[in-house]
């Protein structure tokens, strides 16, 4: 199945009103999930966060994860975005968009990808703004 | 070959980039050696460490070229 993916890493806010779109006439779910920085971090209260990348890496790697696990629950959108840069505390690190026939692929999509990216995906949290 | 560092291997070698010489295509658990010889104070790195070659994982196994893109990936945090 073809997936409409989009991917970016970003310096600017996530502007989440933005984000939700009507799908097509085949499609029948749609989930969206935006990760927010705390004000807790380590046990110390913080006002923002900063994210590094290897950025044409982090590309990379949010691609291949998108296309591996649309092989196991397919989605025929997916939009993906990080921020990057300092990012203050309930802006959003990232955020994420899919469109699915049916709600359980896209919500297990949405679940694993999350997953994965904490595990493969070259983006650090490099330190934080008291 | 330059070998690009990040986030804690990055501060604890003191710069982002550092220089093995390699002239001949070799597995990337001998690079990681060569890596270690040159830059002992990277070994409490080594377990948790992934090296990557043109933007990928590898493996052990995997071939190096002297002209590949060589990364050090330390544990991530993005999200």
């Amino acid at each position: 199945m073809n997936m409409k993916l989009d991917i970016l890493l970003t310096h600017q806010p996530i502007v989440l009103k933005d984000w939700l779109e009507t799908p097509g006439p085949q499609e029948g779910a749609q989930v969206f999930f935006s990760g927010h920085v705390r004000d807790l971090e380590n046990s110390k209260t913080i006002q923002a966060l900063v994210y590094q990348a290897y950025e044409p890496m982090a590309e990379k790697e949010l691609e291949r994860l998108a296309r591996e696990i649309c092989l196991q629950h397919p989605v025929t959108q997916a939009q993906i975005t990080h921020r990057l840069g300092t990012i203050a505390v309930t802006e959003a690190a990232v955020a994420i968009r899919v469109v699915a026939a049916h709600r359980s692929e896209a919500l297990e999509f949405v679940r694993i990808f999350m997953d994965r990216l904490k595990q493969d995906v070259p983006i650090w949290k490099t330190g934080s703004l008291p | 070959m330059n070998i690009l560092l990040f986030h804690s291997l990055k501060e604890s070698a003191g710069a982002s980039e550092i220089r093995i010489p390699v002239d001949q295509p070799l597995h990337a658990s001998e690079l990681w050696n060569l890596v270690l010889n040159a830059y002992p104070g990277l070994e409490p790195y080594r377990k948790h460490t992934r090296m990557a070659c043109n933007q990928s994982y590898v493996t052990d196994e995997t071939l190096i070229y002297p002209r590949d893109e060589i990364a050090l990936i330390p544990p991530v945090s993005g999200g």
